[in-house]
């Protein structure tokens, strides 16, 4: 396998990663510090040094190594990771608690996540305004940004936004990483609709009502961020639900099937990405010639994305996240980055390093801000 | 055909390039920017309504917004109508609300802010029921359904 | 209004992947044009309204003379919400989901003009769990308008998706719009699902 690697110039040396990482660090430097070197404390200092050192490594390692995946999860599960232990450590140190309160609604003080942004659409056509009680400019996740970032990444990474983007898909992705073989091979590709299902009613519900009702009554990751008071029967069966979702969708089948189930089967975001995937020039394809059929690819993709019938096909669906793990497992590199226009096969080089300078900038700029807060944290406690 | 093609996709693809190396640095003026549309403001569903009316006292001030009825396509038969009070208020509030200033009580309201009670006294057919009241960081918030 | 909408909505697709196809080639059979679509498709979405008010009334005359107090009005419709969700997120993962439309007994009936009114009754009349839960929601309401009102959203819900009825050769996916429309169904029976759950719960927890 690493001949193959070696041969279509994936790997590459020493030297020449060193190379291809000097812009990425010197970008994700300029962005990650502002151009000024002026820290608050020596824990802030280190924990940017720690992290502009960690993301460059990785990215270092996909180059030197020619795994994309394996470098991409680390940091992706880190970014799930920091980013839940940001929110809770911030409303513990405002509120004690991890549940916001009424006063919190009604003063929209509710940080703002993209997973809203299907549910935003209807009624801000009809009513022109955004049915989240956030703020729109200013403070921390407010949804101008949020809304900027998801759009330009999502029109430029497509779906590949829920692999190199999103800062809750590390949890399944990571729980789906636990055992070495799946307990559940068989699942039916009726359920790879489902999100779609969920958008429409999501949608359509939240457009009557003028709540974003995935987020009110659905969302399993307010288990590790935050969540409604619980002072009646109905927010405790919203706690039921989001709990249970979590248990099921986040942990344990991802665990029992290898497979991120709470991605594939019930985000609606992931549904609108899907679209979106139709856009962006980035791309997974499949050289009919030097494929062997194995079927590897399929069996390690954690999205349903591929199938025995589209790979005989030379096809790769919407549902591709761009992960990279199909392109790892394929021991003919017939499995590979491509751009849209470009012939399967062909540029593969270029392409994959196009892909990665693009999707991992994205992803170490985005995720530094958490990444930094926990380790300062961390410092902070032990000196 | 092929041609164009391949320089049309890898056109595309460093078009990306260039978007998202200038998204992060350029992030504070494109929020800026996409705040300014039309769209980009909280529902008063959640906000409360406008101000319509502030009754300063001596430690406090009165906040009695605009009713809010609204819906995705026309207003709702049941909406709210949200009072704030600002500033060092007192433990027992106790108010007679003209929401909408016709010059006659539509509600009283008493609360006891100790023991987190509150109690609405309807006079207007159109006022129902307490949905919230609530501590806030500015003082207190009751929101109280009405009737069209 | 907002959730028997909703539910008409996402059943309708499940009700239009079974029937919808038996009853297009009726549509469609003997000299049919787009405006003898057009009629035969108003004539068989006006019964399904007229017989849904009919329902509606006698939905809510039950529910008035059964459901005599607050526990009973919150109790028992939770309880039958539940039931009634579980049997429609059962239709629609039911491998059976292609079984016999009811709308095929109109084979019997010879005259054409009476098939869209006949199509309009059996359908209707099909008994599906989104129309138990809609007859439960009309038993619960409390004015006779109310009740016509939320059959009303129903239908509306329901009828949107019969109205490209006449466009179906042309609609290319079919297979994909199907399989969500039947999974958005079974979205449908979990959210009454969860509404009969707090129905009950809060009912029995206030008395």
């Amino acid at each position: 396998m690493d001949n193959a690697l070696n041969r279509a110039g994936m790997k590459k040396s020493f030297g020449r990663s060193l190379l291809y990482t000097l812009p990425m660090s010197l970008i994700t430097f300029m962005i990650m510090t502002g151009g000024r070197l002026n820290f608050t404390s020596p824990a802030s200092a280190l924990a940017m040094v720690v992290t502009l050192l960690f993301v460059n490594i990785l990215y270092f390692l996909m180059h030197y190594t020619g795994k994309t995946d394996k470098f991409r999860a680390i940091l992706f599960i880190i970014f799930a990771l920091s980013l839940s232990f940001t929110l809770i450590s911030k409303m513990m140190a405002m509120r004690n608690v991890m549940s916001f309160s009424q006063a919190d609604i009604l003063e929209c003080k509710i940080p703002f996540c993209h997973l809203v942004i299907p549910m935003m659409i209807l009624p801000a056509v009809f009513t022109e305004s955004i049915i989240f009680p956030g703020s729109i400019i200013g403070g921390f996740a407010n949804i101008a940004s949020m809304v900027v970032l998801w759009l330009v990444a999502t029109l430029v990474l497509g779906k590949g936004f829920c692999s190199w983007g999103c800062f809750y898909g590390g949890w399944d992705d990571g729980f789906s990483r636990i055992r070495k073989k799946p307990t559940i091979k068989k699942i039916s590709e009726i359920w790879k609709w489902m999100p779609f299902a969920v958008l429409i009613m999501v949608s359509l519900t939240a457009a009557l009502t003028l709540i974003p009702t995935y987020c009110d009554w659905i969302c399993p990751f307010k288990a590790v961020t935050e969540f409604e008071q619980v002072t009646s029967v109905e927010s405790a069966t919203k706690a039921g639900i989001f709990v249970s979702l979590f248990v099921g969708m986040v942990v344990v089948l991802p665990v029992m099937t290898r497979k991120r189930t709470q991605c594939s089967f019930l985000c609606p975001l992931g549904a609108v990405n899907t679209v979106s995937n139709k856009v962006t020039p980035f791309t997974i394809k499949v050289e009919k010639k030097a494929c062997t059929e194995c079927f590897k690819c399929v069996e390690v993709c954690p999205l349903f994305a591929l199938s025995a019938e589209g790979i005989k096909e030379g096809k790769v669906s919407v549902f591709c996240c761009k992960c990279g793990k199909c392109v790892d497992a394929c021991s003919k590199n017939a499995i590979h980055f491509g751009i849209k226009g470009v012939p399967a096969g062909t540029m593969k080089n270029f392409s994959r390093n196009l892909f990665l300078f693009v999707s991992f900038l994205f992803i170490a700029v985005f995720s530094s801000g958490s990444i930094i807060n926990s380790l300062q944290s961390f410092f902070n406690l032990v000196f | 055909m092929k041609k164009i093609k391949i320089i049309a996709g890898i056109t595309w693809a460093f078009i990306c390039l260039i978007l998202i190396t200038i998204l992060f640095p350029g992030l504070n003026s494109f929020s800026a920017s996409a705040a300014k549309l039309s769209f980009m403001k909280i529902n008063p569903n959640y906000t409360g309504g406008e101000v319509t009316k502030e009754l300063i006292s001596a430690s406090c001030t009165l906040d009695i917004r605009k009713p809010v009825f609204d819906g995705l396509f026309r207003e709702r038969n049941r909406g709210f109508v949200q009072i704030d009070w600002r500033g060092n208020i007192p433990d027992e509030i106790v108010d007679t609300i003209d929401y909408d200033f016709d010059k006659r009580p539509d509600f009283c309201i008493l609360i006891d802010r100790a023991k987190s009670k509150t109690v609405l006294d309807p006079i207007n057919s159109k006022v129902m029921d307490i949905i919230i009241s609530t501590p806030t960081s500015y003082g207190w918030a009751v929101r109280v359904e009405l009737i069209k | 209004m907002a959730d028997s909408f909703i539910l008409g909505l996402s059943s309708g697709s499940a009700c239009l992947a079974s029937c919808g196809m038996v009853m297009f080639p009726y549509l469609m059979a003997g000299a049919a044009n787009v405006k003898r679509i057009a009629i035969d498709l108003s004539l068989f979405l006006f019964t399904r309204l007229v017989i849904y008010f009919i329902l509606a009334t006698l939905a809510w005359y039950f529910g008035q003379a059964l459901l005599n107090n607050q526990l009973a009005r919150n109790v028992v419709p939770g309880i039958l919400y539940i039931v009634f969700a579980v049997m429609l997120v059962r239709y629609s993962i039911s491998k059976n989901l292609n079984q016999e439309c009811p709308v095929k007994i109109v084979k019997a009936i010879n005259n054409r003009r009476l098939v869209p009114i006949f199509l309009g009754i059996v359908n209707s009349f099909g008994f599906c769990p989104a129309l138990f839960i809609i007859l439960t929601k009309g038993a619960t309401q409390g004015t006779l308008i109310q009740s016509y009102l939320a059959f009303m959203a129903f239908f509306i819900g329901s009828s949107i998706w019969f109205l490209p009825l006449p466009l179906a050769g042309k609609i290319r996916k079919k297979e994909v719009l199907k399989t969500i429309g039947i999974l958005a169904t079974g979205l449908a029976g979990i959210i009454f699902m969860i509404k009969g759950i707090t129905n009950l719960v809060g009912g029995i927890i206030n008395g």
